[in-house]
């Protein structure tokens, strides 16, 4: 199996034109006392802008990204949408027989946010599995390519992670994901459930409320149910994303290209744009100014540009804010759902089960929407304990039950 | 009446900023075939750019602008908000008892809409009557100063046209309000409710300034809804067996258009408009296509010339308060929330309507004549959501009509029934 190496390598008429653009950078005003109601506050904006115009060393982060991340490039051929380039991480760990791996960002994710939890999971012990991790980089997001052709939804997504494990030699695997990762993942079980996804985890299950129709048993019960103070929270959780947290959904499912312009041309747009989904999404998370702004610059420096992130939104909604889209029927291969208080859409658990057959369940006390970067070790632990000696899916993998 | 002429008189400095950052404009890419499905084409966004950079003559149109409108400012104190100085315009009819009118644009409209309809207005006529038209730039908007503080919503922005109508002296007045301003409510059928700002605006000041002081209002956006079940049962009934007629059916479906595929800025502009305002206080480009997208979606076929739109959009680059604020009226309307409406009011002065075909929501008359006293009512044929803009002769002739003599508005200002 040969791969080609990929190192970051940003041109410097690139770094010069981010410069520029800075340099020029226009803020408006803001209201009295206004913090995060209205959005994100100007100080954070003009603190970030400073930093990224003077003191932030791309550089410096561009070569801690080339040494900590083997990263590769590949060409995958898509039924009817051509060839087309893809970037991603391939870390291998030492144990022969580790469990391949995929693991799958979603927006504003990137194929980076697993590098914390790349060394836990690769880590040899006699005491866990251990795991070959593959982290790609979705279609027109990092460093692939992206699709020139409309219609592009979960299925090629789909399609393509599943040929990049095959073409690595990895026949069986299984696979970790959340947000748009969530739908990639869930598609693979569907279409290569079984026979080659052998068993997939997720932090971000959805789940409906039981139908008085179709479910009555089931509707009385949660009539009757009182939630748990902890089913309240989320509730609430829920009820802020849906009511102020989804505008950024609400254009990106209906005129992305529109938006895209923004994001293309103005480097503090994008970083307005994507902080305040850092900030919101994340439990407490203590964001350091340079991680943002490494963040947002691989963004910035995509090889598709940060427009092309916002398509996937369209294609898969059909272009409405009103899809009747429905998320996939549950597949049968093992599944594992670790529970983060401040996901975006958090609910009560027996709806949860009811939707889902959840052959592993990990609670969390704190975390939210990005827990491969925020909560590493507890992400790590809980797929350790789902592919472990004991666990639901332990020994999926023919041969590779991850232990040395 | 002493009022303060107001020239519009952009600084070099803003003029070569603006230059500057188109000089380093980055576009994005586009999918095969995309045209107008996924937002505003690369091809018109490539063009319009170009033009702005190159040949685009910003002084000529600032001077066009500044000849053809007289333009003026004027401190208002607003309750609790302190004092906004609001620019407008003020073009008076050579009739001396012409009715005055105050006409209020919304988002992204401005008071340059009303250019065309201004002279048809305040021309004098034995036939029809005139008037002095007041089209205020709303705070926030144009060249009036914006709100500082939170909780700038209806009442305040109604507050603002109101006072502006009597420090000129007009102590008794009428309204035209178009824009997006609408509410559809659903029980059980589709249309979700929206509520338009600009419409808002002058119903608001129907509701709270009605009879002594505003004494009619019209729109080319009515707010209206379906029937309630449970309030007006014999209305809901009615409405479920009565068969749409084709017209109704094409309004519905273009409602639907606007629900479905055409409101992601209002999501977002009413939930999180700072954010949004960074992209749109930095990026011309990002502010011509949000804005370009609206000229172009939300009227019928009009023959938009690249130095018309660029005029549009220069001047929400060059407003005074920034692109930015011009977004929080959705927050502060909405109370920062996605979904929810605002409960209807019914004026009970006067109304006249205008309906043109391409508006953004387009509903049943049975459902707008519910709960309006509508005096006068006019169906077109083509035309959109800038009615003022669009369709001048039209728009201009439905309110002569409408306060005209046999009209339902005849002589509703007393003494100023319009004619010389």
């Amino acid at each position: 199996m040969t791969e080609t190496p990929f190192t970051i390598a940003i041109p410097d008429d690139k770094l010069d034109l981010l410069r520029r653009k800075l340099e020029l950078t226009t803020f408006p005003d803001e209201l009295e006392n206004a913090e995060w109601k209205y959005g994100v506050p100007l100080a954070d904006i003009k603190r970030l802008t400073e930093r990224w115009k003077n003191g932030y060393d791309w550089r410096k982060h561009e070569k801690e990204l080339n040494d900590e991340l083997p990263m590769f490039t590949r060409d995958i051929d898509m039924d009817g949408f051509g060839t087309l380039n893809v970037h991603y991480v391939h870390a291998r760990s030492s144990v022969t027989n580790a469990i391949p791996l995929l693991y799958c960002h979603g927006w504003p994710g990137l194929f980076c946010e697993a590098r914390k939890l790349l060394p836990l999971l690769t880590q040899a012990s006699p005491d866990h599995p251990s795991f070959h991790v593959v982290a790609l980089s979705l279609p027109g997001y990092g460093f692939s390519e992206a699709p020139q052709k409309q219609g592009f939804v979960g299925k090629q997504y789909a399609e393509v992670a599943h040929k990049l494990m095959l073409a690595l030699g990895y026949d069986e695997y299984v696979t970790q994901g959340g947000d748009w990762g969530f739908l990639v993942t869930a598609t693979m079980a569907l279409e290569y459930g079984g026979r080659h996804h052998k068993a997939w985890h997720t932090n971000f299950a959805r789940a409906l409320p039981p139908s008085p129709f179709k479910e009555p048993l089931s509707f009385i019960t949660y009539l009757c149910t009182p939630f748990t103070a902890k089913e309240k929270e989320g509730l609430a959780r829920t009820q802020w994303f849906r009511s102020r947290g989804q505008g950024y959904f609400a254009q990106q499912s209906t005129q992305p290209q529109t938006l895209g312009y923004s994001l293309a041309d103005s480097p503090v747009g994008l970083l307005a744009w994507i902080y305040e989904k850092l900030h919101n999404w994340t439990d407490g998370y203590p964001w350091e100014d340079d991680e943002v702004l490494t963040w947002m610059s691989i963004y910035w420096f995509s090889r598709a540009g940060p427009a092309a992130s916002l398509r996937i939104y369209f294609e898969v909604m059909g272009g409405t804010s009103q899809p009747k889209f429905q998320w996939p029927r549950a597949p049968t291969i093992p599944m594992g759902v670790s529970f983060f208080p401040k996901e975006l859409t958090i609910m009560p658990r027996a709806w949860v089960r009811r939707c889902w057959p959840i052959g592993a369940e990990f609670d969390h006390d704190s975390g939210g929407h990005f827990p491969a970067y925020e909560k590493p070790s507890e992400l790590a632990d809980d797929l350790r304990k789902m592919f472990g000696k004991g666990g639901c899916a332990y020994g999926v993998v023919s041969g590779k039950n991850g232990y040395p | 009446m002493t009022e303060t002429p107001f020239t519009i008189s952009v600084s070099d400095g803003n003029l070569n900023l603006l230059r500057s950052k188109l000089e380093l404009a980055t576009l994005p890419d586009e999918l095969e075939d995309a045209d107008w499905k996924y937002g505003v084409p690369l091809a018109d966004i490539k063009r319009l750019v170009e033009r702005w950079k190159n040949g685009y003559d910003w002084r000529k149109h600032e001077k066009d602008l500044n000849d053809e409108l007289p333009m003026f400012t004027r401190d208002i104190d607003v309750d609790d908000f302190g004092t906004l100085n609001i620019h407008y315009v003020h073009k008076e009819s050579t009739v001396a008892n012409a009715i005055p009118l105050l006409y209020c644009h919304g988002w992204p409209g401005s008071f340059h809409e009303t250019r065309k309809l201004l002279p048809l207005l305040t021309a004098s006529s034995p036939d029809h009557p005139s008037f002095h038209v007041v089209a205020l730039s709303l705070p926030g908007y144009g060249f009036s100063e914006a709100p500082r503080k939170q909780g700038f919503a209806v009442k305040q922005y109604a507050e603002v046209a109101h006072k502006l109508m009597l420090s000129l002296g007009y102590s008794e007045y009428v309204t035209q309000g178009g824009d997006w301003g609408h509410v559809v409510c659903s029980h059980g059928h589709l249309v979700r409710c929206r509520v338009t700002q600009l419409f808002q605006v002058t119903r608001h000041m129907a509701a709270e300034y009605g009879g002594k002081y505003d004494k009619a209002w019209h729109t080319n956006m009515p707010l209206s809804q379906p029937p309630s079940p449970w309030q007006e049962p014999l209305s809901f009934l009615a409405f479920l067996v009565t068969p749409w007629t084709a017209k109704e059916k094409e309004g519905l479906a273009r409602t639907q258009w606007f629900r479905s595929q055409g409101s992601g800025y209002m999501a977002q502009q009413r939930t999180q408009p700072q954010t949004l305002g960074y992209l749109l206080a930095d990026s011309p480009v990002g502010l011509l296509a949000w804005i370009y997208e609206k000229l172009r979606n939300w009227t019928d076929n009009y023959p938009w010339e690249d130095d018309e739109i660029l005029t549009w959009i220069s001047v929400y680059w060059f407003s005074r308060a920034g692109p930015a604020a011009s977004l929080r009226i959705y927050f502060e309307i909405f109370k920062g929330q996605s979904t929810g409406w605002i409960p209807p009011q019914h004026p009970k002065i006067p109304m006249g309507v205008s309906l043109f075909p391409k508006e953004l929501m387009v509903v049943p008359k049975a459902w707008v004549r519910r709960g309006n006293r509508i005096v006068a009512e006019f169906e077109h044929d083509s035309g959109g959501h800038f009615a003022a803009h669009e369709k001048p002769s039209e728009l201009a002739n439905d309110l002569r009509k409408m306060f005209g003599k046999g009209g339902g508005a005849y002589r509703v200002v007393p003494g100023k029934d319009g004619y010389p």
